[in-house]
C-alpha cells in the first residue's frame, strides 16, 4: 500500500517536474527565436519563401472553408432572423460572425493543419538527422537561421489569410442569403456597413496575430525538441512531435480565443 | 612522444558523462596533438560518439575537463564558442544535409553567413570544395538523389567550407563499401598531408582505424582501454584489446547468480552485477 502510494506520489512528481521544465524551455525558446529575427544571418528571402509556403500555399484550403463557411452562416442565419422577420440584418450577422470570430480562429486550425504540421515535421526531421546540431557546429544559431524567419512570416501571412477568409466567408453568405433565399442584396450589404465597426476588425486583426504567434511558436518548438526528452531520435518521435504539435496548438488557439474576446469586449 | 605532448591542441582530463543516471565516460583523459589524425574506437554503445559530442560543444561539459589550446570549453561564452566552431568543420555520420537544398547550396551555407565573399566567388569556392571530394558534377543535385557514400562526401565538403584547423568526423566508414570508405580514408590522409589538419575521427572500422591513425584510443565500456600509436595498440597484451582486435564476440562474462537476478527483476536494477 505504501510503495503504491509512493509510487503514484513520485509519478505525479515527474509528470509535474517535466511539464515545469517544458515550459521553462518553451519560454527560453521563445526569447531565442524573437531574439533570432534580429541577429545574423540576414533573412529577407528566407522569409520570403516561408511567406510563400504558409500563406499562398494555404490559399486555396483557406479559400474553400472561409466559402463553406460563409454559405452555411448564411442557411443558418436565414434560418434563425426569418423567424423574427429580420432576414435583412443577415448581412451584418454574418460580417460579424467572420470578422470577430469564425476568420481569426478558422484560418489560424486550417493553418496550423496544413502548414503548422509540415513545419514541426521538417524542423523535427532535422533534429533526428543532426541537421540542427550541423548547424550549430558551422558556428550557425538555429534560432536565427530556422526559427526566426517562420516566426516573422507567420506574422505576416496570417493576418492576410484571416482578411481573405473574412472576404470570401461574405462572399458565400451573400451567395446563399442573397441569391439562393432571396434576401435583398442592399439591405445584406447595408447591413453589414452599418453593424461592422473599427473595434471589429480591430479584434480580429489582434487574435490573428495572438494565434500566428502560437501556432508558430508550438509548432518549431514541438519540431525543434523532437525525441530530445526522450533521448532518442527516431522518425516515430517526428510523428509524435507533429501530432502533438497540431492538438496543443489547436487547444491553445481556442483557449486564448476565450481569453482575448474576453479582455477585448 | 614529447613532441606530441607539446603539441597537444585539446586536452581532456578526466571527462565524466551522464546521461541522466548513467554514466556513460569515466575518467576519460587523452591530448589530441596538432596536425596528426587521432582516432577514438571501440565497439558500439562504448561512448565514442558522446565523447565526440563534448569535444564539439553539443553536450555541456563540466569546467577542467576539456581545454582546447589551454582554455577551458566549459568556460567559453557564447561569442568564444562562436569563435571556437568557426574554426572547426564537423561530419556527422549520415553527413546532416540540409534537404531542402542543392548539394552546392548545402556547402554554400556557412560561407553566405559567415564571409560577405560575392555569390560569384562563394560558387567558384564551392566547386572547389566539391572538385575536393569528387563530387565536381553533383553540385546541383539534392541530398536525396546521392547515394550514402556521397552524402557523406558532401557533408565533408561542408565541413570543409571554412577552411577548418581541426575536423570532426564521425564514422567515416560505417554502412559504406569497402572501396568507398578506403575512398574516404584517403581523403582524410590528404587533408592531413596537404592542409595539416588535425582530424579527429571516431569509428569502429579496425582497418581504416590502423590505416589512417597517428595517436589511436580505444574506448572500452566508457572508459579508455588504450592510447598511444597504432602499433603499440597492435602490440598490446591486454585482453580486451585483443579481444576488440580479433573482432572475438563478448563472451558471458555474467555470473549466474547475477542473470537470475536480472530475470526475476527483468533487469531493472543494471548495474548491480557485474
Amino acid at each position: 500500500m505504501e510503495g503504491l502510494l509512493l509510487d503514484v506520489l513520485s509519478g505525479l512528481g515527474r509528470w509535474t517536474l517535466g511539464h515545469v521544465r517544458g515550459t521553462g524551455r518553451a519560454g527560453i525558446f521563445l526569447m531565442h527565436g524573437v531574439r533570432g529575427v534580429f541577429r545574423k544571418p540576414k533573412k529577407f528571402r528566407a522569409i520570403l519563401g516561408h511567406v510563400h509556403f504558409i500563406g499562398t500555399k494555404s490559399f486555396f484550403v483557406i479559400g474553400f472553408t472561409a466559402a463553406f463557411t460563409g454559405m452555411v452562416l448564411g442557411l443558418q442565419g436565414y434560418y434563425t432572423l426569418s423567424k423574427f422577420g429580420s432576414e435583412g440584418l443577415l448581412g451584418a450577422a454574418v460580417a460579424l460572425s467572420l470578422i470577430r470570430e469564425l476568420g481569426p480562429v478558422l484560418s489560424a486550425l486550417m493553418v496550423t493543419g496544413r502548414a503548422g504540421s509540415a513545419i514541426c515535421a521538417e524542423i523535427g526531421i532535422m533534429r533526428i538527422e543532426e541537421q540542427i546540431d550541423a548547424l550549430e557546429c558551422m558556428a550557425i544559431d538555429p534560432h536565427a537561421y530556422l526559427i526566426a524567419p517562420r516566426f516573422v512570416a507567420s506574422l505576416v501571412a496570417m493576418p492576410l489569410l484571416t482578411a481573405f477568409f473574412d472576404v470570401v466567408g461574405i462572399a458565400g453568405g451573400y451567395l446563399v442569403g442573397v441569391s439562393l433565399l432571396g434576401v435583398n442584396p442592399g439591405a445584406y450589404l447595408d447591413g453589414m456597413q452599418k453593424s461592422v465597426e473599427w473595434l471589429d476588425v480591430y479584434m480580429g486583426l489582434v487574435k490573428s496575430f495572438i494565434f500566428a504567434m502560437l501556432f508558430i511558436w508550438i509548432c518549431t518548438y514541438k519540431g525543434y525538441f523532437a525525441g530530445v526528452d526522450r533521448g532518442s531520435f527516431g522518425p516515430e518521435d517526428v510523428g509524435r512531435a507533429t501530432t502533438d504539435a497540431v492538438v496543443v496548438s489547436s487547444v491553445a488557439i481556442l483557449v486564448s480565443d476565450y481569453v482575448v474576446t474576453s479582455l477585448l469586449l | 612522444m614529447a613532441e606530441t605532448e607539446a603539441g597537444a591542441i585539446i586536452q581532456v582530463k578526466s571527462l565524466n558523462s551522464f546521461y541522466g543516471q548513467r554514466r556513460v565516460l569515466q575518467d576519460i583523459s587523452f591530448e589530441v596533438p596538432a596536425g596528426k589524425v587521432t582516432v577514438i574506437m571501440g565497439v558500439s554503445g562504448c561512448g565514442k560518439s558522446t565523447l565526440l559530442r563534448h569535444l564539439i560543444g553539443l553536450k555541456p561539459t563540466d569546467p577542467g575537463q576539456i581545454f582546447v589550446e589551454g582554455r577551458d570549453l566549459a568556460g567559453f561564452d557564447a561569442r568564444q564558442m562562436e569563435a571556437f566552431r568557426k574554426r572547426i568543420g564537423v561530419l556527422f555520420q549520415a553527413g546532416a544535409l540540409f534537404n531542402s537544398m542543392s548539394v552546392r547550396d548545402n556547402i554554400a551555407v556557412p560561407l553566405r553567413v559567415h564571409t560577405r565573399l560575392a555569390e560569384p566567388t562563394i560558387s567558384i569556392m564551392v566547386r572547389i570544395k566539391l572538385h575536393q571530394v569528387g563530387l565536381t558534377r553533383f553540385g546541383d543535385y539534392m541530398p536525396s538523389q546521392l547515394s550514402g557514400g556521397m552524402r557523406k562526401r558532401a557533408g565533408l565538403a561542408r565541413a570543409l567550407a571554412m577552411d577548418p584547423e581541426m575536423l570532426f568526423v564521425d564514422e567515416p566508414s560505417s554502412g559504406l563499401d569497402p572501396i568507398t570508405a578506403a575512398g574516404l580514408d584517403d581523403l582524410i590522409l590528404e587533408l592531413r598531408e596537404a592542409m595539416g589538419m588535425t582530424l579527429i575521427v571516431v569509428t569502429h572500422e579496425l582497418e581504416s582505424a590502423f590505416r589512417i591513425a597517428d595517436q589511436l584510443i580505444v574506448l572500452d565500456q566508457g572508459r579508455v582501454l588504450a592510447a598511444g600509436m597504432p602499433e603499440s595498440i597492435r602490440e598490446s597484451r591486454d585482453e580486451r584489446v585483443v579481444q576488440f582486435l580479433t573482432r572475438r564476440a563478448d563472451e558471458r562474462t555474467r555470473d549466474q547468480e547475477g542473470y537470475l537476478s536480472d530475470l526475476l527483476t527483468g533487469g531493472r536494477k543494471v548495474g548491480v552485477h557485474p
